[in-house]
């Protein structure tokens, strides 16, 4: 934390340079050439175009970057996120950003640049993949590859628990359209409660692009605090007699079941939601390259270089579209309330479900109710926070395999319901 | 600013919305709930086998989690204790010395008295 202060302390030293030597020093002199260049080159830095709101967002980027270190939350993508929030919040490099082609569109505009001056930045061609749709289905590609459904269809019943949760979502689009957002922004908004990353981005993109950074980052950081939003709610919710349920072992299954799983659920979760196809579709195409066992190369390439690579680039352009000067707004606060809202109200619908489910089952069937907090997606962190509950319960009750049934039917049902919305609201 | 504001059309969006997806994930439940229950009927068809004139079902699905578990460790430790052939012939080879100029020794640092010129004490206090 010290040195988070220490380097944030530096930024907004630098940040006085602009107090004493003025925004424009071609006004404090008059001298020719040298001092003219200097001038300029001083009006290009960032220190003359410095403004509080980009310090905000440095000050945030750097906070990202500093929870993943320390805390570990998530640094896979806190870390490209936190180093894209600065590279998209340097002062005065508006033409370097993703949204470049704007920001030159308005110079051709008040007649500062001809219009066949204006070429995309770097940035602005990755964050196409965000702005297109295309990035979040070849995570899901790769999350398909490297995802083991065995725990879901050992014990299909545990799916249920995925649906319930998703109430989220749907709590949060009520929410939104309450304070005042339109149906396809509070659609978009209401995704931050399916606790998936790419499904918030996918959905964003076509149904609310001016809002995609601000949701992402909301579910992104929701997702990183799961082990701290978590927690408090279970032990809230679930008494300490039913968290100490043990759970029967999963039964072992075939292989044929495994090469079953992808296909027919494939076709099943797209006959219902098309619209969910980019996503449902890679998901399941990912996961049969795993379990068709001919494949390996493919699939190993998938859960691999390939969802690193585009988690590298997803997490930067998404970093870099905060600008401040968009990211800064009343609507990006309501944004964050409700994600809260939508993550504590979708764990407490999977538990509470879960509850409600053991009523109807079996004394020797019973499930822990615990298991109902990882239908929030948020894979596989909210399945290891069951395990890590359930630990701190019964020290010989691991849930983590029953956890994980929930948690991927979550990444389908978030899924579904990212298709309904944009079937309703497209 | 209420819920009861809300247009019906969101609500409806809502209800009719989780009731899909719960409807989607209901219906992957039921048919894995039945998926095993076929499998496993067409694995006992297949072994169907007559002994003493009568037709026995043998079936071999019902193997538990620890069972499979212990065939998995012992198949893995096989494969993993399995060393490829080998010849045998433990002797150090000798190795040729072929002639290179970069590796003459008239061509060595020390044709230019290098460990010469390093004092005495340098020289011993080299490890």
């Amino acid at each position: 934390m010290r040195k988070f202060i220490t380097a944030y302390s530096v930024l907004a030293l630098l940040f006085c340079f602009q107090i004493v030597f003025g925004t424009d020093v071609s006004a404090a002199t008059e001298s020719v050439g040298a001092m003219d260049g200097l001038s300029t080159l001083w009006n290009f830095t960032g220190f003359a175009n410095v403004d509080y709101h980009n310090l905000i967002m440095i000050g945030v980027g750097l906070f990202f970057i500093f929870l993943a270190i320390k805390y570990d939350y998530e640094p896979l993508l806190l870390i490209p996120i936190g180093a894209g929030i600065l590279l998209g919040n340097i002062p005065g490099a508006d033409a370097y950003g993703v949204y470049a082609k704007d920001y030159l569109l308005s110079l051709v505009a008040n007649g500062q640049l001809e219009a066949d001056q204006v070429s995309p930045s770097v940035l602005e061609y990755l964050y196409f993949g965000v702005s297109k749709g295309i990035y979040p289905p070849l995570i899901f590609l790769g999350i398909g590859a490297m995802t083991d459904f065995s725990s879901l269809i050992s014990n299909p019943k545990l799916m249920i628990l995925g649906a319930a949760a998703q109430i989220g979502i749907f709590a949060t689009f009520l929410g939104a359209s309450a304070l005042g957002f339109t149906p396809q922004e509070a659609g978009a908004i209401g995704i931050i409660g399916g606790a998936d990353g790419p499904t918030a981005i996918f959905l964003s993109s076509k149904l609310a692009p001016h809002l995609m950074g601000a949701i992402a980052i909301a579910a992104y950081s929701y997702m990183a605090l799961v082990p701290v939003i978590q927690p408090p709610i279970m032990r809230l919710i679930i008494p300490k007699k039913e968290r100490a349920i043990k759970m029967k072992p999963p039964r072992a299954v075939t292989k044929t079941e495994k090469i079953l799983f992808p296909l027919i659920a494939l076709l099943l979760t797209t006959f219902i939601s098309p619209s969910a196809l980019p996503l449902l579709g890679m998901l399941f195409f990912g996961n049969l390259l795993k379990e068709s066992g001919v494949t390996e190369r493919l699939a190993d390439t998938a859960r691999n270089s390939m969802i690193n690579i585009v988690t590298i680039l997803l997490g930067v352009t998404v970093g870099a579209s905060t600008q401040a000067n968009v990211f800064l707004t009343t609507d990006s606060l309501k944004i964050f309330g409700l994600g809260a809202l939508s993550f504590i109200v979708a764990t407490a619908g999977g538990l509470l479900f879960a509850r409600v489910l053991n009523i109807f089952l079996s004394k020797d069937n019973k499930i822990n109710p615990l298991i109902g907090a990882a239908g929030v997606s948020a894979v596989p962190d909210s399945a290891r926070v069951v395990q890590q509950e359930g630990l701190k319960t019964d020290p010989n009750n691991h849930l983590l395999m029953h956890a994980m049934a929930p948690n991927v039917s979550g990444v389908i049902g978030s899924a579904v319901a990212a298709g309904i919305m944009l079937s309703f609201l497209l | 600013m209420t819920l009861l504001s809300v247009e019906s059309s969101t609500w409806t969006i809502t209800i009719l919305g989780w009731a899909i997806v719960f409807i989607a994930l209901l219906f992957l439940v039921i048919i894995f709930l039945t998926v095993p229950k076929l499998i496993r009927w067409a694995s006992n068809r297949k072994i169907k086998v007559v002994e003493n004139g009568q037709e026995v079902v043998k079936s071999y699905n019902d193997i538990s989690g620890e069972t499979n578990a212990v065939i998995a460790t012992a198949l893995h430790l096989f494969f993993n204790e399995s060393h490829d052939d080998e010849s045998n012939v433990i002797t150090i080879k000798q190795v040729k010395k072929r002639y290179s100029p970069w590796s003459s020794k008239l061509y060595g640092m020390t044709n230019y008295g290098f460990p010469h010129n390093v004092s005495k004490q340098n020289r011993y206090s080299r490890g």
